[in-house]
């Protein structure tokens, strides 16, 4: 590359980000002015630093066995110990990473896979679009609890086999929503002008169809965090979780095993629970204003 | 496309699915590390002679091709192979019994009561988009939607079972007792079965009201809905007659879909309250290691959802008339 | 006699940007048996009349001022309630593009029935006994009262909407746009159709387009705005004999003719303007060809210039000297 040409490619680089920067400025003035918006974030934000601060801030080694089983809250133990002996207080703490990792790992795989599957059925279309329809549909059938409860009983209960069973049933979703829009974008006047002049398929996709395709994903991206998280948390509870993990979810399941229910230990029951819920929430409403925003009813208001 | 075609052609894609979900549920079975047969025989409680007859006639001995076809053979005559727990009982007995009856009505009346509950506030709340009414509903259903459905029974438990008394602890029917008759049983029957049904129907309204929200909030963006304001009809038309009409059809199409999680739902709730039903079938299964109930199960429910999802396609069909041509 | 007068009439839009100043002081008379046609280029505020009117603005619009007055009752003093009871008995609206006006999922005839069994307190064989003969009046089948919307072509569907806005007999028919929509043929048939069914039945009109052809063709009294101001009103003879404003010029000269010599369609340069934030005086004063100074300082009053003839621009009297279109 010649000097002019270098000098231009950066200039053209530094002008694209600033664009990028200034869209988020603006994005985050309007994100702002939710209310919804603002809790759910502060939830996220919240349960990260817990999730990073967790090793300072627990008093015990969660998979310690340091008490007397069923202890209930004490001094030493804020929130009890569980049925052989573990601290509560210190499993919810690092719990979070478990919940956390598994959360954002299994729904961006999901994604990327619908992502990919949408964008080539609707790209491409013919054979193609149908054998991936199929399979699409297949999965969408697919019971999903017996199928993973199957699968992550063939497989082990290992907390890496429980991200990708999660991911490979909850792509449909987004591949649908996928295909759809690049059906209609594909359509469009830039796109034919783009293909006219010769860009390559790859690149019509990725530079074209899948910025626009990138706000709609992104809005289902998140909602599919709290979808994971809860699977993660069900699948546990139905004993198929990591035992070597502090899961939230395996929190829950011990406590039925144990008959917590019928004894009233409600310490091994209620914080849990109530931390599945505020990080499914914080997503959830995070992912309800980002709706609202980046895909507004901008038609004629008729009412 | 005419009716017809389409309700053919939708019948042909579930037949599809449902050959693709068979060979699935044939495969994940045999390709279990170690002895393939492990799925069907490979248990020690299973009686040797029952082992060798179930051998003999699933071929399990014999190549992959000549079992795929056995397989086959056996589905179709209604043989699903033989139980690791209850020692020898027919798989095909075990789920086509009381469980299933009992995973139905619970499954279908928490349904019901949370579609019905959903789309009248989807619609209210719609009507008054922006209000507080508006905004408390929506807050409601993304916290309740948030909640882990078993944990939410199992404070439901704790609240109204332990400390105060007011819902059974556990259990389909009272242990114990024997019913004089069919209306106290059936008394008995659903003083079991609030609680689970709430907790379920709780869990799913929030999923439901707002995806009716926003579906009559897109109908509300019709030129229709401004043609009815302006004939002047009563508002309990313009909501419940020309909107919601147009609304419940992507609605109806979601509940097909929508039987999976319904399944997973009832699966979490049957264990949180030892209900009887299919769903605690498999939490057991699972943890006993039954695997051809769990077999059973699974193929079972690939034909209910694919079956529901049908009966759901063919129903929108016929509700619109763009798509419903006249067979007349 | 005048059915409807309209005084003064403004209309807001609150939007993110700012107030949108759609309808700014708007004033005429609609008498018994006559059509007042309105005319103006789109988005020049000619819908937001007929909505102010019928009192179907959408919620971020708002009747800053002025009055409506109907059968001696000021509309713009009355709430949602009092409204739905003049909504199409006394006035009625065709709309435009009746595609997607009617309702997909409900057949025909049932939509016009609703209307006719809510308001006239008929019963149901009689209020369908009017349907067929409201079919009738717009030259349609009866016997396809029971089919759907997307069961008819274009122009069938705006005979349908014309039938459905006479059913309760109303004393005046807002009609937006009513030919548009359709193919050039199509046009003709039902815009004689309408002035057929006027002059029936002693209907009074409200034809809004920006068809000057139609305008033409139809009305007794013409309006025309921009940006939201009502700049000329007359009778039609004298819009088109002897236009005063130069935008009614402008826009008369933008049509040819088939008679008289070949010539070079005259068109406005420029685009309407934001009205956020319209220009300081005349609104028109940036693409108008005679503007000077003052035009750009204050708006010109609106006033009487010749018997019956409302202009509103600073130099009316050196603009009549000329040369007009006489002979159109």
């Amino acid at each position: 590359m010649t000097l002019d040409t270098q000098m231009t490619s950066r200039s053209l680089w530094r002008e694209r980000v600033s664009s990028y920067t200034r869209r988020i400025k603006d994005f985050w003035t309007i994100y702002k002015k939710s209310r919804m918006g603002m809790v759910g974030v502060s939830l996220v934000l919240g349960f990260i630093i817990i999730a990073f601060v967790a090793p300072w801030f627990a008093p015990y080694h969660p998979r310690a066995l340091v008490g007397t089983p069923f202890l209930p809250p004490t001094n030493e133990h804020l929130l009890g110990t569980d049925q052989v002996g573990r601290d509560i207080y210190s499993e919810l703490l690092w719990g979070t990473r478990v919940s956390l990792m598994v959360g954002l790992l299994a729904s961006a795989f999901a994604v990327a896979i619908g992502t990919a599957i949408g964008l080539l059925s609707g790209y491409y279309r013919g054979l193609l679009d149908s054998v991936l329809m199929r399979i699409t549909d297949l999965f969408i059938t697919l019971p999903v609890l017996p199928f993973i409860l199957i699968l992550a009983a063939l497989l082990g209960r290992n907390i890496g086999n429980i991200i990708v069973v999660i991911a490979i049933t909850g792509w449909t979703g987004t591949a649908r929503m996928v295909r759809s829009q690049t059906l209609s974008i594909k359509e469009r006047p830039y796109v034919e002008a783009a293909r006219s002049i010769g860009a390559r398929d790859s690149h019509v996709m990725i530079r074209h169809i899948l910025p626009n395709v990138f706000p709609l994903v992104f809005a289902n991206a998140i909602i599919g965090i709290v979808d994971a998280i809860l699977a993660e948390s069900g699948l546990s509870f139905l004993g198929l979780g990591d035992p070597s993990q502090p899961s939230w979810g395996m929190i829950l399941h011990y406590a039925n095993e144990a008959g917590a229910l019928a004894t009233g230990r409600w310490w091994f029951i209620i914080p849990p629970g109530i931390c599945i819920m505020l990080v499914t929430i914080g997503f959830a409403f995070s992912s309800y204003s980002l709706d609202q925003i980046l895909n507004p009813r901008l038609r004629k208001r008729r009412w | 496309m005419g009716f017809k075609e389409y309700v053919g052609k939708r019948v042909l894609q579930g037949i599809i699915t449902v050959m693709l979900a068979i060979t699935l549920n044939f495969i994940i079975f045999r390709i279990m590390p170690g002895d393939p047969t492990q799925a069907m025989v490979g248990d020690p409680r299973m009686k040797p002679e029952t082992r060798i007859a179930l051998i003999a006639k699933f071929g399990l001995d014999k190549p992959l091709l000549e079992q795929f076809v056995l397989y086959l053979y056996n589905l179709f005559s209604g043989e699903l192979g033989v139980s690791f727990v209850e020692i020898g009982r027919p798989v095909v007995e075990i789920i086509f019994g009381r469980k299933l009856v009992n995973t139905l009505i619970l499954m279908g009346s928490s349904m019901f009561l949370a579609f019905a509950l959903g789309i009248i506030a989807g619609v209210i709340a719609a009507w008054k988009h922006g209000t507080k009414v508006d905004m408390s509903s929506i807050v409601f259903s993304l916290v309740t939607y948030s909640m882990p459905v078993f944990w939410f029974g199992m404070l439901l438990l704790l609240v109204f079972s332990y400390y105060i008394s007011v819902f059974p602890i556990a259990g389909t029917v009272t242990p114990g007792v024997v019913h004089a008759n069919f209306f106290e049983y059936a008394s008995d029957l659903l003083y079991h079965m609030i609680a689970p049904m709430i907790t379920l129907a709780v869990s799913f309204f929030g999923g439901y009201f707002l995806f009716m929200r926003d579906t009559i909030l897109d109908v509300f963006t019709e030129d229709y809905m401004l043609t009815a304001r302006a004939k002047g009809l009563s508002n309990r038309k313009i909501l419940f007659k020309h909107a919601m009409r147009n609304a419940l059809l992507p609605m109806v199409s979601l509940m097909g879909v929508h039987l999976t999680f319904l399944i997973s739902g009832a699966t979490m709730t049957e264990t949180v309250f030892s209900w009887d039903g299919l769903g605690r079938l498999i939490y057991d299964s699972v943890r006993d290691a039954d695997y051809p109930v769990l077999q059973g199960i699974f193929l079972m429910m690939a034909i209910l959802v694919v079956t529901a999802s049908l009966c759901a396609d063919i129903t929108c069909a016929y509700l619109d008339p763009r798509i419903k041509e006249a067979t007349e | 006699m005048p059915i409807l007068e309209v005084r003064d009439l403004s209309t807001h839009y609150f939007t993110l940007q700012g107030p949108v100043e759609a309808v700014d002081g708007v004033s005429f008379t609609v008498d018994a048996g006559q059509t007042f046609g309105l005319a103006g280029e789109s988005g020049c505020g000619k819908t937001t009349v007929a909505l102010s009117i019928m009192g179907l603005l959408p919620s971020n619009g708002r009747v800053m001022g002025g009055q409506i007055i109907l059968d001696g009752e000021d509309l713009v003093k009355k709430g949602e309630s009092e409204l739905k009871k003049v909504r199409w008995k006394k006035i009625s609206m065709v709309f435009q593009g009746a595609m997607n006006a009617l309702n997909p999922v409900i057949n025909v005839g049932e939509q016009i029935a609703e209307v006719i069994l809510e308001k006239e307190g008929l019963k149901k064989p009689e209020a369908w006994k009017r349907v067929r003969e409201l079919y009738e009046l717009v030259e349609l089948q009866t016997v396809r009262v029971k089919d759907f919307p997307h069961e008819f072509s274009g122009g069938m569907r705006q005979r349908v909407m014309i039938a459905m806005a006479l059913a309760c007999y109303p004393k005046l028919v807002i009609s937006d746009e009513p030919i548009t929509a359709l193919d050039v043929i199509v046009q003709n048939q039902i815009l004689n159709l309408m002035k057929n069914l006027q002059k029936k039945l002693n209907l009074s009109q409200i034809l809004i387009t920006h068809d000057l052809s139609v305008i033409a063709e139809t009305s007794d009294k013409v309006g025309i705005m921009y940006a939201g101001k009502l700049v000329e009103y007359a009778d039609a003879t004298s819009i088109f004999k002897r236009p005063l404003h130069p935008y009614t010029t402008a826009l008369i000269g933008a049509y040819p003719s088939i008679v008289g010599e070949k010539r070079t369609l005259n068109f406005i340069p420029g685009a309407p303007p934001n009205l956020i934030s319209p220009p300081k005086g005349c609104r028109f004063h940036p693409r108008c060809p005679y503007a000077k100074n003052i035009c750009g300082k204050e708006q010109p009053e609106y006033l009487e210039k010749e018997a019956e003839h409302f202009v509103a621009c600073h130099f009316v009297d050196e603009l009549r000297t000329i040369p007009s279109l006489e002979g159109r």
